[in-house]
């Protein structure tokens, strides 16, 4: 391919398409890259093959409807999606949920968070051909997908939390199996880092990598880990803290040069955080309710629908016209494993959502993926990519 | 008819039989897969595959340690069909995978599989060399032999018509070049400090003076990165580096001609390890035991290797004694179904026990010097052949030794960048090789004065 590049110089350059099912986009995405021996000279990524009309396929039906389609944004760290959304619903009615609740919400969260920042972590590995520090990042990951299992009957796109409260309270015995995880959490971080701290090969491979300043992530749109890996300290668990989270003792972890490194590194360091976090909401869960008693939010139980009219009026209601959000326009950012994952809702007052837009994460990320790759190799860009952890799901909605 | 009738019977049947060898890089594929599939499972915290089985009567499903799952692989592999893609140039595209894999035929030759093979047969001194063709040039015969397979590589990226595995071919063209400069250079010390690049003479060195692996440790470590590299392996796999290129050269294969290409790196690693053994370790040589040794006590060292086997099945009985007790204890729903599968391999283990510890002291009390040597204290057959045996078998367990070392790399290291590997190569090892070498030889000159 002969092209001619600003100055009028004739480049000879080799097109070659990744994508979109190449192990490298681990999902479907396409990267069109045109290359000067192994180098990137050029690239432009195609998204939008994973799209399956989330936004419109949540108009048509009830509020609660929404929430098992909010699993399929980001697979990895499924309730998180869950609790993000049931929180935009939940400010919008301006309501408290119960103590216990918050806290098993918490709990959920933090777990969720470092499944996702495992995968994310082993995927890196294994992209850079490190296939046992993989295993090392699956195992305990197993464990709390066990847990996953036990608590809500699903392993991959598992819903929790339901608006004004939860699917169930937790199961006997779950604090035990959360405390087990936890101690296998830590000791696979032992693991990792002894792959990862200090092996020449990986190092070359990712520190200085597909470097960012503040500046240009902050303009991108970056948030999350990725944003925090080059040193901006911004978490809205610290910044809007919601859930009780600024109560609990942990710390923002940042990185100094947003290289690919930095990306991996602060997430494997916001694992320990949130086994951190996840060990204080363990004391605090006390017993109480979970849900809130309220039969035009949180749809009253099967035990309240059969004894009680008002229970079976409330569940009927609930369920065939949905619950009446209050009409307005309402944005609620979460903070999610990969980033701020926001929801904007327009409410027109009836049963359904008049008009719902994500803001995921993983778009503003993958946008400056070729920013990030051009001038790079080939092998450097696979090193980027999964430290970015696209998840198709949840870009392309 | 004179060449026929310059040769003894047994001479020619010893000659002819030692083409046999040609076969066991074959032979190791066989041992090097399920190595693998576990070893890997082993160091990642998993079971590996375990779950194929065949039905025996009695003891139900036989699935012999996981081995069973390699054979069905193969088999997938063997009944797919043949693919070429549109555009592809067939010829070479049907013959690159045959390449690497024929060159596997051609490199035992000139490797010492035992020392010279001295007896008296029908009132003459005979002696029969250890390698197939004994050639005083036998290192750089390998050392072709190996480059030659980089063209099954380059050959089929260039034949697939396809961008990955054209980058890929590329890749591995640059890299066998540059390695085998640094393999070549890490071992010339050695060779210098023999005087020869016969594989047998070097060998002969070793077992006189001390392992390689002593005399030139810097060299040894060179030489085992650049085989490594040589091989293709993680974390030089660069050639195939899944992420981005694919499975490089081989991306558009399938069926057999991709179990070409995956019994040819295996070979490989074969080959290199009994290279790497050869060079090292002292090769067939037994540690602290000189062959003269060993022969004055022909029945004493048989014993001793029998006794060594039969410990070995001891060590076997017991590792599946207690599998057997931790499963019956256990509340695994099969766990019948795997005790009867364990019964037969306890059986092969104390039918393997007694007949080694049998043959040892068979050896022992029955293999006299009187049968070891003739009245002028020349070998007698028997001795040769039993000294072979264990040369064999000590050069087998020093090179799967090395095997595990490339399945240990492998499994442990992330892959290098393709620009990595090539600064490894040509700004590190090089330059440390070739001071290795002066080193040597400037040492060797002045101590040994040759």
């Amino acid at each position: 391919m002969i092209v001619l590049d600003p100055n009028g110089e004739k480049l000879s350059l080799m097109s070659l398409n990744v994508g979109p099912t190449h192990p490298a986009t681990h999902h479907c995405v396409r990267l069109l890259t045109a290359l000067d021996g192994e180098t990137i000279v050029a690239g432009v990524s195609e998204i939008g093959f994973m799209h399956r009309g989330f936004e419109k396929m949540v108009e048509r039906g009830t509020w609660q409807q929404v929430i098992p389609y909010t699993d399929r944004l980001n697979y990895c760290s499924a309730m998180m999606n869950n609790i993000a959304f049931c929180r935009a619903v939940e400010n919008m009615f301006g309501i408290e949920i119960p103590e216990r609740n918050k806290v098993l919400r918490v709990i959920v969260n933090e777990l969720s968070r470092i499944n996702d920042h495992f995968i994310c972590v082993a995927a890196a590995f294994q992209d850079l051909g490190g296939t046992t520090p993989f295993m090392y990042a699956f195992n305990p990951r197993e464990e709390i997908m066990l847990i996953w299992e036990k608590l809500t009957g699903a392993r991959l796109t598992n819903s929790f939390a339901r608006i004004g409260g939860l699917y169930r309270d937790s199961y006997s015995g779950f604090e035990g199996d959360v405390l087990a995880a936890c101690n296998s959490v830590e000791k696979a971080l032992k693991d990792l880092h002894a792959c990862l701290d200090r092996n020449r090969i990986f190092l070359d491979r990712t520190v200085g990598v597909a470097k960012i300043s503040k500046e240009d992530a902050i303009s991108y749109g970056w948030t999350g880990p990725v944003l925090r890996a080059t040193g901006v300290e911004s978490d809205l668990r610290k910044d809007e803290p919601y859930y009780d989270y600024e109560t609990y003792d942990w710390d923002v972890v940042v990185g100094t040069q947003g290289d690919a490194n930095d990306r991996l590194q602060v997430r494997l360091a916001e694992i320990e955080e949130s086994v951190k976090i996840v060990r204080q909401a363990l004391k605090r869960l006390a017993p109480g309710p979970v849900d809130i008693i309220d039969p035009r939010i949180r749809v009253p139980s099967h035990k309240m629908a059969y004894q009680d009219m008002e229970g079976l009026i409330g569940r009927f209601k609930s369920v065939y016209e949905g619950i009446r959000v209050p009409e307005g326009e309402y944005y609620c950012g979460s903070e999610c494993a990969n980033g701020e994952l926001g929801f904007t809702i327009i409410a027109d007052g009836s049963g359904h959502p008049y008009r719902i837009k994500v803001r995921s994460p993983s778009l503003a990320h993958v946008s400056a993926f070729n920013y990030l790759v051009e001038g790079l190799t080939l092998a450097d860009s696979m090193a980027t990519l999964p430290g970015l952890n696209m998840i198709a799901g949840e870009l392309d909605r | 008819m004179d060449i026929i009738e310059s040769k003894s019977w047994v001479e020619w049947l010893i000659t002819i039989a030692k083409f046999a060898f040609c076969f066991v890089p074959v032979l190791y594929i066989l041992l090097l897969i399920p190595m693998e599939r576990r070893g890997a499972g082993f160091m990642q915290d998993r079971q590996g595959p375990n779950r194929s089985y065949i039905k025996v009567p009695y003891f139900g499903r036989i699935r012999l340690l996981g081995y069973v799952q390699n054979m069905c692989d193969g088999t997938k592999l063997f009944f797919k069909e043949m693919f070429a893609p549109k555009g592809a140039s067939k010829f070479l595209y049907y013959v690159a995978p045959a390449i690497p894999f024929a060159i596997v035929f051609l490199s035992p030759c000139v490797i010492p599989w035992f020392g010279p093979m001295v007896f008296e047969w029908g009132g003459k001194v005979v002696t029969i060399s250890g390698s197939i063709l004994d050639s005083d040039v036998g290192i750089l015969l390998l050392f072709g032999f190996s480059s030659l397979s980089a063209y099954g590589a380059v050959l089929a990226g260039w034949a697939s018509k396809s961008k990955y595995s054209y980058l890929g071919s590329l890749r591995t063209s640059a890299m066998t070049i540059s390695y085998e400069v640094c393999q070549g250079l890490s071992m010339m010390g050695l060779l210098v400090l023999a005087g020869s690049f016969s594989l047998t003479d070097i060998v002969s060195w070793q077992e006189h003076h001390v392992w390689g692996i002593v005399a030139q440790p810097v060299a040894f470590f060179c030489f085992l990165i650049a085989t490594i590299a040589e091989t293709g392996r993680a974390p030089f796999d660069v050639a195939e580096g899944e992420p981005e290129l694919v499975a490089g050269y081989h991306t558009e294969y399938g069926a057999m001609q991709f179990g070409l290409f995956y019994m040819g790196e295996y070979s490989h690693i074969c080959i290199s390890s009994f290279l790497v053994a050869t060079l090292f370790l002292g090769g067939y040589s037994v540690p602290f035991v000189t062959t003269e040794t060993m022969q004055a006590h022909m029945g004493g060292s048989l014993a001793i290797l029998c006794w060594v086997l039969a410990f070995l099945a001891l060590a076997f009985l017991h590792m599946m004694h207690r599998y057997s007790k931790k499963l019956a204890a256990s509340r695994q729903s099969n766990k019948n179904v795997i005790l009867q599968e364990y019964k037969l391999y306890k059986l092969v283990g104390w039918v393997a026990a007694l007949v080694f510890i049998a043959a040892g002291v068979a050896s022992w009390m029955f293999y006299t010097p009187e049968m070891a040597h003739t009245a002028a204290g020349v070998n007698t057959i028997g001795t040769a052949l039993g000294t072979a045996a264990i040369h064999l078998l000590v050069l087998v367990v020093k090179s799967v030794m090395f095997c595990w070392v490339w399945i240990w790399v492998r499994w442990t290291l992330p892959r290098f960048r393709y620009d990595h590997v090539m600064n490894l190569g040509w700004k590190i090892i090089l330059n440390i090789a070739i001071l290795n070498l002066v080193v040597t030889a400037v040492v060797a000159k002045l101590l040994g004065g040759n």
